[in-house]
């Protein structure tokens, strides 16, 4: 089994219902990861990395999709941006879209904090790359 | 009494054997001059030396005599011209001239004005050439004006020169009137401003010859003056020439384009002494250049709003097929039966998110072909209260207050389909985004000004924070609400309807107070 030991915690922050299930489910059957933590938008999410509290629960993989409600892809990375260096753990960061407009790609490339930028539909093969690449 | 007759050969040899005192007393009359003229060496020399033809001619006969000097200066030898004024009238003077010069001569007659005509002569060799001729009517001895006895000289080039530099100038000022251009020049030392015609009638000012620099610039719109002003100061301190375009307000009120340029005269101490320009009316090609930015900007914006919308759609086609292929990769990995069920019923709902975003494209697409639907005259009332009866169930359920005004402007020639659209989405809009603590309560009014008809409709629900989200309100598929049931795809269609036929749709808005759009329909 190739199983990466040490991420030990996944994030998805995607507003779509279908991805995400697809993704709990791929990463539960291939036991790719113990946890799995999910918002719908930008603004739970970075709500969820700042509180204190969730100290011991946080990330090492976030998986962040562009166009959501409330707080989109993009204004997630400029909070998370801010909030990065109280985090105290490294968190390798995937841009995850279905957009191939070279506009987000090329956007996403200036990022320092985005590891990658990934279009759906993400493959088994893919995920466990990305998951390699993480650890 | 001695009748001389003139000999062409024997010109110089024959001598006249007497000398009158004076013209008038001369009994015979008529060649008394003529004997003068060539008896008297002296005097021949000087009239010769002037280069002065000289003429007499009978008042009562039609008898005629032509000096030497008027031959030549005719290009014909002395004598050759028949000694018969009405010859010289009818073969000699243009056709044009001779009733000018006809009335010249009675009016001389009569009221003793000075004769002095200028007129074309038909010369041996060289055609018409032009002449000055003037002269005097002398009485005879019984007191009754009996001759004439004057002088031509020859003014062809001063004439040509004349006529030549007259044409120009009536070109020229053709020129400008069609062109709607003028010229203007402003002496610095003196302080003076002077404008050919057509810049007062450009002006549409009367041309009263009083006009200064000040007064001159209070003409541009004010949003132009201090654009002109420094131009002016830095052509007066700087040498620097300019041409700029520019807006003022005619005498009458009117606001054209008009093109002025500058060019500073410098004088050999490398000082500017005279501004120098031309000014131009070019109101019609500036509006028309005006209108062809705005055709450029409009086709570039819905340049600018296809591609996004061919963004949007790949994504959210894409986001579709890629959940479908996921789903089906997922469906060979699993066993249970409950799982293989579960992703049964998540491909179910892509294929529904699927239809509906066709459905999505197929309303975009509508928008487009909806515009060539003939535009009527439409009552807002009627189409108002039509949107509340078809949403009726909705209203009731928010128990919303809903009122409208549509007095200040009842009707308006618009596309139906889009004015039912419109409604249907900003009253859906309003009851969607409602604040959870109050009910909804939404007002629709429409207005005219400056020829527009405007829609505004204002709701006290949720708001928007337009600094975060100003430019996405409108955006296909942008939502701003945590909101089950927000597509994010009214607004966009909405604004695409409105910007099809021309209009603008605006947004005011506050966070837990409300929100107002603003629309320019026509």
């Amino acid at each position: 089994m190739t199983i990466v030991k040490p991420i030990n915690t996944v994030c998805v922050v995607d507003d779509d219902e279908i991805y995400v299930y697809g993704i709990k489910k791929l990463i539960n059957l291939k036991q790719l990861c113990p946890n799995l933590i999910e918002f719908r938008n930008g603004k739970d999410a970075i709500e969820f990395l700042m509180n204190p509290e969730n100290n011991d629960q946080l990330p090492d993989v976030i998986f962040l999709d562009i166009t959501m409600p409330i707080m989109d892809g993009w204004d997630f990375m400029e909070s998370y941006a801010k909030i990065k260096p109280q985090l105290g753990k490294k968190i390798t960061v995937y841009m995850v879209s279905s957009s191939i407009n070279d506009a987000d790609i090329e956007r996403a490339k200036t990022i320092s904090d985005i590891t990658d930028y990934v279009v759906k539909p993400v493959t088994y093969d893919k995920l466990l790359e990305l998951f390699q690449l993480a650890a | 009494m001695t009748l001389k007759t003139v000999d062409t050969n024997g010109l110089r040899k024959r001598m006249p054997d007497e000398i009158y005192m004076s013209i008038g007393d001369n009994p015979i009359g008529f060649y008394a001059l003529a004997d003068q003229y060539l008896v008297n060496q002296q005097l021949h020399n000087l009239i010769e030396s002037t280069n002065t033809g000289l003429w007499e001619r009978s008042i009562t006969t039609n008898e005629a005599w032509w000096s030497p000097k008027f031959c030549e200066l005719l290009g014909y030898a002395y004598g050759e011209l028949d000694s018969n004024y009405l010859t010289f009238l009818q073969k000699i003077v243009h056709p044009h001239d001779s009733e000018m010069m006809f009335n010249a001569f009675q009016s001389h007659l009569k009221t003793n004005t000075t004769y002095k005509v200028e007129l074309r002569l038909l010369t041996k060799a060289d055609g018409y050439r032009w002449y000055e001729s003037s002269g005097k009517a002398w009485p005879d001895k019984d007191g009754e004006l009996s001759r004439m006895i004057g002088g031509i000289i020859d003014i062809d080039a001063k004439k040509r020169n004349e006529i030549k530099l007259k044409r120009n100038e009536f070109q020229l000022r053709e020129n400008n009137k069609i062109a709607h251009i003028g010229g203007w020049e402003f002496d610095i030392m003196a302080n003076e401003l002077s404008w050919s015609p057509e810049v007062y009638e450009i002006h549409e000012l009367e041309h009263d010859g009083h006009i200064d620099v000040s007064n001159a610039i209070t003409f541009y719109e004010p949003a132009y003056r201090s654009i002109i002003t420094t131009a002016v100061n830095n052509a007066i301190e700087h040498c620097k020439a300019y041409d700029l375009e520019l807006q003022l307000k005619t005498a009458k009120g009117n606001v054209i384009w008009v093109r002025t340029k500058g060019v500073p005269i410098i004088d050999e101490h490398g000082k500017c002494v005279t501004l120098r320009g031309i000014f131009q009316n070019i109101n019609e090609a500036k509006l028309r250049e005006l209108e062809l930015h705005n055709s450029v900007d409009l086709l570039s914006d819905q340049n600018k709003r296809l591609q996004n919308f061919a963004h949007i759609v790949s994504h959210n086609l894409r986001s579709h097929t890629g959940n479908l292929q996921f789903m089906v990769n997922l469906f060979d990995e699993v066993d249970e039966v409950s799982d293989q069920k579960e992703i049964f019923n998540n491909i179910r709902t892509i294929s529904e998110s699927l239809a509906n975003t066709i459905e999505h494209l197929n309303q975009i697409v509508k928008i487009q072909t909806e515009i060539s639907n003939e535009k009527q005259e439409l009552s807002f009332e009627h189409f108002f209260n039509n949107t509340l009866n078809a949403i009726d169930n909705n209203v009731a359920e928010t128990g919303a207050i809903i009122c409208s005004d549509f007095t200040s402007c009842p009707t308006v020639n618009y596309v139906p389909a889009y004015l039912e659209s419109i409604f249907l989405n900003l009253i859906t809009n309003a009851l969607k985004y409602r604040h959870p603590d109050r009910k909804p309560q939404i007002s629709c009014k429409t207005y005219l000004e400056l020829g527009h008809t405007y829609l505004t409709f204002a709701d006290n629900g949720l708001g928007i924070d337009l600094d975060k989200y100003g430019d996405k309100v409108f955006g296909m598929y942008k939502t701003f609400h945590k909101n089950a049931n927000a597509k994010g795809i009214g607004l966009f269609i909405t604004r695409n309807q409105v910007e099809s036929l021309g209009g603008t749709i605006k947004i005011e808005s506050t966070v837990d107070v409300g929100t107002t759009f603003i629309i320019k329909l026509i």
